[in-house]
């Protein structure tokens, strides 16, 4: 063991920092928020004033609990991507329902890519294959393929990880899931919302905590909760752009 | 504590307390990994090499397996041998269904008292609330694991795998062809265990069962009747194959800390690199990841001598117990990590943290002491004096020490 200590602390120094100055995405640290992929079909869509968003996952994107149908995240991160780009056309279609695994979702995502062009697919993952125990390589598989159809139809993707709760992190085992989608993004040059250290960040700091939320806030924590993931989902948006506009051309 | 560490007062020259010491550890990290949210997992073995405690866990558990079934096989026949693998695995399953109970009481628990229809939308982990009858049969045929539930299954298996193999440890080559066959037809089929859900077995025993019988072979030295015990075998030392497994080993650490700390590091390199990293599976056993744990076994049998002289000092005498003794020890582990997880998911902060881990480690180093002190006494050795264990009273999973004992209060 004295000959991995080195490695030991090479790995903590390598942590990342709680950093608390962000404002953005409901005081979440800037580091969570970034995108380390540039999103050049969104970028070029934003420019042309027309963007069509598919977002896909389990019932996570109904915003389940929240006080109306402005209120799930989806929603409001149109409302966001309008206020912050006047005239853009956002065109935002969902697809969510309980228990709709990797491989379900994909088959909604390329189905609705196939239909019309869409230049953003926004991929929720995860859950339902945590809480089921399925297995990681058959969601790893799934993410694959359906991310490859994206690429060939020259849509951007993004995808979005596990929801948090200290219930299911005591309960199913979260982590093999987390640490897939995190391969598979890199794996695949694909931005990655990191929901899960967001929302534990956002419950252990006491923003919002729906866990914890006195049954007369419950609805209106749930629509807090789906706001700072708009935000949050927007930022990684805003900054994937960003990179596409850096870069000269786009990617071959 | 030294007195009871079986090996450790110079009596029994054989034993290699190595294996015993990284044992040990690695009930500690299988004890830590599974509280997810524990600071301390930030510090496993899976933080810095594509394997974790648990191969280590199931090499060693070989290991120990063709040490002792071995000896069996060799003193009083096959007959014996298998006799005593059944009972352990019987034991072993006792115990899974024991902690099946406890985690399903839980969940249920949790799941009822928690209003769930606002947040979470999959509220499937309560599968026994749904069909109480089938999942208790299903739970008895090991077709149903709850998460962290899935180790002791393969365990179990792999015991009842070794029972009809033992003669073959004589043959050494023929069992690791067999053994190598089994797990790369397995894995080239895409062939697993299913469980109730149709999902394969978190862990599949018959792709583990080749570190299994690896950990076996190097464990089992043949005893004839009138001479002493052979050697176990040994992979001899070579500079360019150590410098190939460091090479290895330094190359997956790196891949890994980029991948897990700093995903974003990733971009600039090639995407084979992440997507390599993707493809290694734990359920089939993934040859990287078995290559991690062999060539990490290799380094470590050959640059920490067997007499080292910290391992019969007082820092590694806590974990020596533990691995001296890893079946209560082991099944312990997997209860106080449930009661931590259960801690964690009502407090957090430093302190829970803490008090955590200092109680599960107390608990399994005492438990661990408690088995060797009965072994003592089963045996009519003279018990020591002392049982270093009191202060973890509070956090252990087992009953008190024995009322007879006058040793308990010291």
């Amino acid at each position: 063991m004295k000959a991995l200590r080195p490695l030991l602390l090479l790995g903590a120094l390598l942590l990342p920092a709680a950093a608390w100055s962000g404002t953005v995405a409901c005081g979440a640290p800037e580091e969570m928020l970034e995108a380390s992929d540039p999103l050049p079909a969104t970028a070029r869509a934003i420019a042309s004033g027309s963007l069509r968003i598919v977002v896909a996952g389990s019932a996570s994107v109904l915003g389940p609990g929240t006080s109306s149908p402005d209120a799930p995240w989806p929603a409001r991160l149109k409302a966001m991507l309008q206020a912050r780009h006047p005239g853009l056309k956002v065109d935002m279609v969902v697809h969510g329902a309980r228990g709709l695994t990797a491989a379900d979702t994909a088959a909604l995502i390329t189905g609705e890519a196939a239909r019309a062009p869409t230049q953003l697919a926004l991929w929720q993952a995860g859950t339902v294959e945590a809480v089921r125990s399925l297995d990681v390589d058959d969601m790893v598989a799934a993410l694959n393929a359906g991310l490859e159809r994206l690429q060939a139809t020259r849509t951007d993707a993004v995808l979005i990880d596990l929801q948090f709760s200290r219930f299911l992190r005591a309960n199913a085992n979260v982590e093999p899931y987390r640490e897939a989608l995190r391969l598979v993004a890199a794996a695949h040059d694909v931005p990655l919302v990191r929901r899960y250290e967001l929302m534990q960040f956002w419950a252990e700091t006491e923003r919002v905590d729906l866990e914890r939320a006195p049954r007369n806030a419950k609805v209106a924590t749930a629509d807090r909760l789906n706001d700072c993931l708009a935000q949050a989902v927007l930022a990684v948006l805003e900054e994937g752009v960003a990179q596409a506009r850096a870069q000269p051309a786009p990617k071959p | 504590m030294r007195s009871l560490i079986r090996g450790g007062s110079g009596r029994g020259p054989g034993r290699d307390l190595r294996a015993d010491f990284f044992r040990g550890l690695a009930l500690w990290f299988i004890f830590i990994d599974h509280i997810p949210g524990n600071w301390l997992g930030n510090f496993t073995l899976q933080n810095i090499a594509l394997c974790d405690a648990t191969e280590a866990f199931v090499l060693l558990a070989g290991y120990a397996g063709g040490l002792a079934y071995g000896a069996a096989l060799d003193r009083k026949g096959w007959g014996f041998g298998a006799a005593t693998l059944l009972r352990r695995a019987g034991t072993l399953y006792i115990a899974h269904i024991f902690l099946f109970v406890v985690l399903t009481a839980q969940v249920g628990y949790s799941a009822a008292a928690l209003d769930s229809s606002a947040y979470l939308d999959e509220m499937h982990l309560d599968a026994f609330g749904e069909q109480p009858y089938l999942a208790l049969l299903q739970a008895l045929m090991l077709r149903f694991q709850p998460a962290f539930l899935d180790i002791l299954p393969l365990y179990i298996v792999l015991m009842l795998m070794l029972a009809p193999a033992l003669p073959l440890l004589r043959r050494p080559v023929l069992l690791l062809a067999l053994s190598f066959a089994v797990y790369v037809l397995v894995r080239l089929l895409d062939f697993n265990l299913t469980t109730w859900t149709g999902a394969g077995w978190f862990f599949n025993p018959l792709a583990w069962q080749l570190l299994f019988f690896i950990g076996c072979l190097l464990g089992y030295s043949r005893r004839c009747p009138g001479e002493a015990p052979a050697a176990p075998p040994s992979v001899p030392f070579h500079p360019a194959l150590a410098g190939l497994c460091l090479a290895f080993l330094l190359l997956a650490f790196v891949a890994i800390l980029l991948a897990w700390r700093r995903p974003e590091a990733l971009a600039p390199l090639p995407e084979a690199v992440a997507a390599v990293l993707a493809g290694v599976d734990k359920s089939g056993e993934h040859p990287l990841r078995l290559i991690s744990i062999l060539a990490i076994a290799y380094l470590l049998g050959h640059w920490v001598p067997r007499d080292a002289a910290w391992l019969r000092g007082h820092a590694a005498a806590p974990l020596l117990l533990m691995g001296q003794h890893s079946l209560p020890v082991f099944c312990a582990g997997i209860f106080l990590s449930f009661l931590g997880r259960l801690a964690l998911e009502y407090w957090e902060g430093w302190g829970v943290q803490a008090a955590v881990n200092l109680a599960g480690l107390a608990a399994m180093v005492t438990i661990g002491a408690m088995a060797a002190w009965y072994r003592l006494r089963d045996r009519g050795e003279p018990a020591p004096a002392g049982i270093p264990g009191s202060q973890a009273a509070g956090a252990s999973a087992l009953p008190a020490p024995p009322p007879a004992s006058k040793t308990a209060a010291e």
